[in-house]
């Protein structure tokens, strides 16, 4: 394994949030913060996703309801390893992160605990309607005050589109990275994906982008990889465990329908058009959410993407509410195209191994 | 089912039944149109354009009454939607699209001319357009932008100085929102919306309120509880859905003649008052009984519940020179006061405080995330403020998990304890 590969896979394995000399951290709760204005503003941004078992913390305020990753954020926010950061900006991206941002505010009311990070909502919004796009403009130029405000600079132009470019170039590496993933002999796993694509969450951009490439000569070398090529659908991937265990069984997961792998680049930023719209049409038009509407908008790429592989997977982990409500249209879908699907609400290793080796007859 | 003690209730129930039955009747016979919402939707827009709504938690809780929800619910997991999802906001759907929809209370709901639905949790867009794609009627969104203005205190605000409670982005937003509903109504109804009604409505609307404050306030104040927790919500909610009608006001100005006779006289829903309930959360809709269930033994009566409580708060503006933005502020964050910190747990602690509460019971549901959150911000709150906490772990409409018999057995010991 190169050693692009090995350190892009302990980035994305460590999700290390730590002060930085000079530059002040601020995390980001999902992929619709736009890294670029907190880029531009002077500040180092970066994904929070901790890994955690026990959210004893979170425990006393969050109910069951919400999802372990939201719980697992909450509680490092809360538990005073989070007061090195500047703020904490959470997008209006899914009801989670809205309930997330008010018990953050209602914590720091309570005084209790003390050392919690600023919370920023940015109140994007995912219904395409000309009132929502109208609304969702103006808060990203809201958002842009507020960062100024924080960082006692202001944004200029130089330095949006010198993060735009760093932002962009970061995108090309993962669609290049992407290109292995397609085609009848894809050469890139879905679990070494997960990890290479992953890890730009968690590190400067500029710094993702040479080891993404370096990662990708390496895998050019590769031999193509055998197998059923199985697209997943449901709760977002945000650990390769499920990945790992298809792939156990013979099959290569080359898709996932959700932030952390396939769609996490998606299109450039535009660098000709007024920077601060260009921001927010990508995040508005171009970044996936539960929240996007209509389903027609929501299920296109799932769609396409559905007609290039030999299975689909659903994985509807129990915390599941929302994917829940998609999953007879979309089954319906693959049913009239003769695509084979399997739902899962849990890891079930037979069922798996049997769908994959129905798919291999 | 627990005996009906005001005239009120009873009037209540007979004039929904007539209702919906007229409702119906225009719709199949004089192909009239009416709307499918949910609660927490500007009602206030569909009445002014002469529009009848069916409130989608309201018919939910229909059909769970009528102990239906096993077997709608059951279809719809048939259908491959999960038993984790949602069963309070899609009860409704259920009866209408998994299985037989004319075993539904009433006859069952007719096709509706639109649905409409405020985007607060991130399933209700996926419900309603579920629900819009089988019926064959068309969809309407309102987004819900997050507050982030969280003043505590929001009741002390809400009536004269709803401009700058609720962010003036959200209103602004809302009210564009509201143009394009208005809009799809004028097409339906081929009718032009008319603001003067809209602000006659709000007055009216604020005249019924104020009835309800007056109620709140007496049971605040008698020594013992008027009128039981459950007759409170059957007069209110029978009053909130049809909200600033002549009906609605005439009904809500008799519910607080009946309630002061009965205070005037003496009268209490239990003599044997002893302990003061408050009751947390959606009601217990398919087994409403529950309510009167300690009060023989414990003399423990449930004398809060939200739905009356939050009529005045929640609902009175004053200041219609702009009924549009007014309606907006009702709107922006309706259903988030009741669920979301700071704003529910500091509401029902000072609700507590002037009930004279000794206990609360805490509802847990399972699914529901905009019920079932904040509920922790909530029982630790009332604990504070001296009030014991047992939540209740259980759906609103889903009786399918619900025991009974269990369950009066773990509020029978804590009342003990109490």
């Amino acid at each position: 394994m190169s050693s692009a590969i090995s350190t892009l896979t302990k980035i994305y394995e460590e999700r290390a949030v730590q002060p930085k000399t000079g530059v002040p951290v601020v995390g980001v709760t999902s992929n619709t913060v736009p890294w670029e204005l907190l880029r531009a503003a002077g500040f180092d941004p970066v994904l929070l996703s901790p890994r955690r078992r026990h959210t004893t913390l979170a425990d006393r305020y969050m109910e069951d309801v919400f999802s372990a990753r939201i719980k697992a954020v909450f509680n490092f926010l809360i538990s005073g390893e989070a007061a090195f950061l500047s703020a904490v900006v959470i997008p209006r991206t899914s009801e989670q992160e809205h309930k997330l941002y008010l018990y953050l505010r209602e914590v720091v009311r309570q005084g209790n605990p003390e050392r919690v990070p600023e919370p920023i909502l940015y109140n994007l919004l995912h219904a395409r309607s000309a009132e929502a796009e109208a609304y969702g403009l103006e808060r990203t130029h809201d958002l842009k005050g507020t960062l100024e405000r924080l960082s006692g600079r202001s944004i200029e132009p130089d330095a949006l589109s010198a993060a735009i470019a760093e932002g962009n170039a970061a995108r090309q590496a993962i669609r290049e990275l992407l290109q292995q993933r397609e085609g009848p002999a894809p050469r890139l796993s879905g679990r070494d994906a997960l990890a290479l694509i992953g890890a730009w969450y968690f590190m400067d951009r500029s710094e993702y982008t040479p080891l993404a490439r370096e990662a990708l000569q390496e895998i050019q070398t590769r031999p193509p990889l055998a197998g059923p090529r199985i697209l997943i659908k449901g709760s977002p991937q945000d650990a390769s465990d499920f990945c790992a265990a298809i792939e156990a069984h013979g099959a290569i997961v080359v898709a996932e329908d959700d932030w952390w792998g396939s769609r996490a680049a998606g299109q450039d930023i535009d660098p000709r058009s007024d920077p601060i719209r260009a921001i927010f049409e990508k995040y508005y038009f171009d970044a996936p959410s539960p929240r996007v509407f209509p389903s027609e908008i929501a299920d296109a790429w799932f769609l396409r993407k559905a007609s290039e592989v030999d299975g689909v997977i659903f994985y509807l982990r129990q915390e599941d509410d929302v994917i829940g409500w998609d999953y007879p249209r979309l089954r319906d879908y693959l049913d009239q195209r003769a695509i084979p699907h399997l739902m899962l609400r849990d890891e079930d290793s037979d069922e798996i191994g049997a769908f994959i080796e129905r798919l291999h007859g | 089912m627990a005996e009906k003690q005001l005239e009120s209730t009873v009037r209540a129930a007979a004039d929904q039944k007539a209702w919906f039955a007229q409702l119906r009747d225009d719709v199949f016979e004089k192909q009239k149109p009416y709307a499918i919402v949910q609660a927490d939707m500007p009602l206030e827009l569909f009445h002014a354009m002469d529009v009848p709504v069916v409130s989608n938690q309201w018919w939910a809780a229909m059909v769970a009454a009528k102990r239906l929800a096993p077997y709608y619910l059951d279809g719809l997991n048939a259908m491959g939607y999960h038993d984790g999802l949602c069963r309070y906001c899609s009860l409704s759907l259920a009866s209408t699209v998994a299985g037989d929809p004319a075993q539904a209370p009433w006859g069952g709901l007719p096709k509706p001319a639109l649905f409409s639905a405020r985007l607060t949790c991130d399933c209700i867009q996926r419900v309603f357009e579920i629900w819009a794609a089988k019926l064959g009627a068309p969809f309407v969104p309102l987004d819900a932008p997050g507050a982030s203005d969280l003043p505590p205190r929001w009741w002390e605000l809400s009536r004269y100085r709803w401009n700058e409670l609720f962010e003036s982005h959200r209103l602004d937003f809302m009210v564009a929102q509201f143009h394009s509903l208005i809009a799809t109504l004028e097409r339906i109804t081929g009718r032009t919306f008319d603001v003067d009604r809209l602000r006659a409505l709000m007055e009216g609307v604020n005249q019924q309120e104020q009835y309800f404050e007056e109620v709140r306030e007496m049971i605040c104040r008698a020594p013992k509880t008027p009128v039981r927790m459950h007759e409170q919500m059957s007069n209110v909610m029978a009053a909130q859905w049809l909200r600033g009608s002549e009906w609605a006001i005439a009904h809500a100005r008799a519910f607080r003649d009946e309630v002061k006779e009965r205070v005037d006289a003496g009268v209490a829903a239990c003599q044997s008052e002893r302990l003061r309930l408050m009751w947390v959360g959606a009601g217990l809709w398919h087994d409403t009984d529950f309510y009167t269930a300690f009060e023989e033994r414990y003399g423990a009566v449930f004398v809060w519940s939200m739905y009356l409580a939050f009529g005045p708060d929640g609902y009175i503006r004053y200041g219609l020179d702009d009924p549009l933005r007014a309606l907006a502020s009702r709107t922006v964050s309706f259903n988030e006061q009741l669920h979301n910190p700071p704003w529910a747990n500091e509401w029902i602690v000072d609700q507590a405080k002037r009930h004279r509460i000794d206990a609360a019971l805490v509802l847990e549901p399972l699914g529901t995330r905009p019920s079932a959150t904040g509920n922790l911000f909530i029982e630790r709150a009332l604990e504070a403020s001296g009030v014991p906490v047992l939540p209740i772990v259980a759906d609103m409409v889903d009786a399918r998990g619900w025991n009974g018999v269990e369950m009066r057995q773990k509020v029978s010991q804590f009342l003990e304890r109490v």
